[in-house]
């Protein structure tokens, strides 16, 4: 009973009440946490170098790079990987044998993680430059079946990757790069 | 038998939920200017008093990444910003911005703002309100 009723929540959570625009437009109580996670400050005048280190640091760890903007210190890059785990398996499984073979659940299949980087002088002789890094990913389904309805592939799911271990990774390794410090204000 | 008939209803309960999410369908009128996008372009415009068109175009970059959007691409000589973020806590709408820095006199700079939710304009004028506060404090620690 108690799997039944996960089932169910899991699939009235789809239908979340859209947020309003206006909040998204406005700094959260989070916002300043996710701020510190993200930045780390250099004292470097060369912001150019920054910049390319940055893009040789997402290189090592397997991105690509798509997008850059010198001008502006601007960097995007990502990766596509496999997005399969034998837990979601056997979720699909479970709900098809509890649905009674109705209900074939799509599983992710594919997944993008992609970083974007921007480095900007934060006083005005700019000896001190900042490097602010964003990381999320866009995950893709597979196809499914509800009842007689057929789910087609590519439903798309997306998220903010928040774990900080990963941005202190990225930093580290950036640090190591440019031989600087990274440091916190 | 009960048990049985139980499961049937939940699996029924759980396939008639399922089509309740159905995705809007979308307008034919995707490039026509609307009256409200008439309306509302004072809504979406400011002026600053930022000398350097770069600074300006920092100072937007930097306050879209604390309002949490993604910079998607970022163009130098145009002053073009556009970017975008998932309307959280869902992770299905996505909203979308445009930003874009002109000189509009010597020391002034027009800047404007064009929000999308999926595929609508967002024609609230609290959403522009919201997001020049945060664009104005950051010009401000800028030119610090």
């Amino acid at each position: 009973m108690a799997g039944a009723c996960l089932l169910l929540s899991s699939q009235l959570s789809g239908c979340v009440t859209p947020t309003q625009p206006e909040e998204l437009f406005q700094l959260t109580a989070e916002s300043p946490a996710h701020r510190a996670m993200q930045i780390r400050y250099f004292e470097t005048k060369d912001e150019a170098e920054l910049l390319s280190a940055s893009a040789a640091v997402l290189q090592d760890l397997g991105f690509q790079v798509e997008e850059s903007v010198r001008d502006v210190g601007f960097l995007r890059a990502s990766k596509e990987r496999s997005a399969r785990e034998y837990g979601q398996d056997i979720g699909r499984l479970a709900t098809f044998v509890l649905s009674l073979g109705k209900f074939n659940m799509p599983v992710a299949l594919q997944q993008k993680i992609a970083a974007a980087l921007v480095t900007r002088p934060i006083n005005p002789e700019a000896t001190r430059q900042e490097v602010r890094i964003m990381f999320y990913r866009v995950v893709w389904k597979g196809d499914g079946q509800a009842d007689r309805q057929y789910i087609p592939p590519g439903e798309q799911e997306m998220e903010m990757l928040r774990d900080p271990v990963m941005y202190q990774q990225f930093f580290a390794k950036l640090s190591k790069a440019v031989f600087l410090e990274a440091f916190t204000l | 038998m009960k048990q049985r008939a139980v499961w049937g209803i939940i699996a029924l309960i759980g396939a008639l939920l399922l089509h309740g999410c159905a995705a809007p369908e979308p307008t034919q009128d995707l490039l026509a200017p609307t009256e409200a996008q008439m309306k509302i372009r004072s809504v979406q415009t400011r002026t600053f008093d930022v000398k350097d068109r770069q600074l300006a175009m920092r100072g937007v970059i930097a306050a879209l990444q604390d309002l949490g959007f993604i910079i998607e691409r970022a163009n130098e000589p145009l002053g073009l910003v556009t970017a975008a973020r998932f309307a959280e806590p869902n992770y299905y709408d996505i909203v979308g911005v445009t930003v874009t820095v002109r000189q509009q006199e010597a020391g002034r700079m027009m800047i404007r703002a064009n929000a999308i939710y999926n595929n609508k304009p967002v024609e609230d004028p609290k959403v522009y309100q919201n997001f020049f506060a945060t664009l104005e404090r950051s010009l401000f620690i800028t030119r610090e």
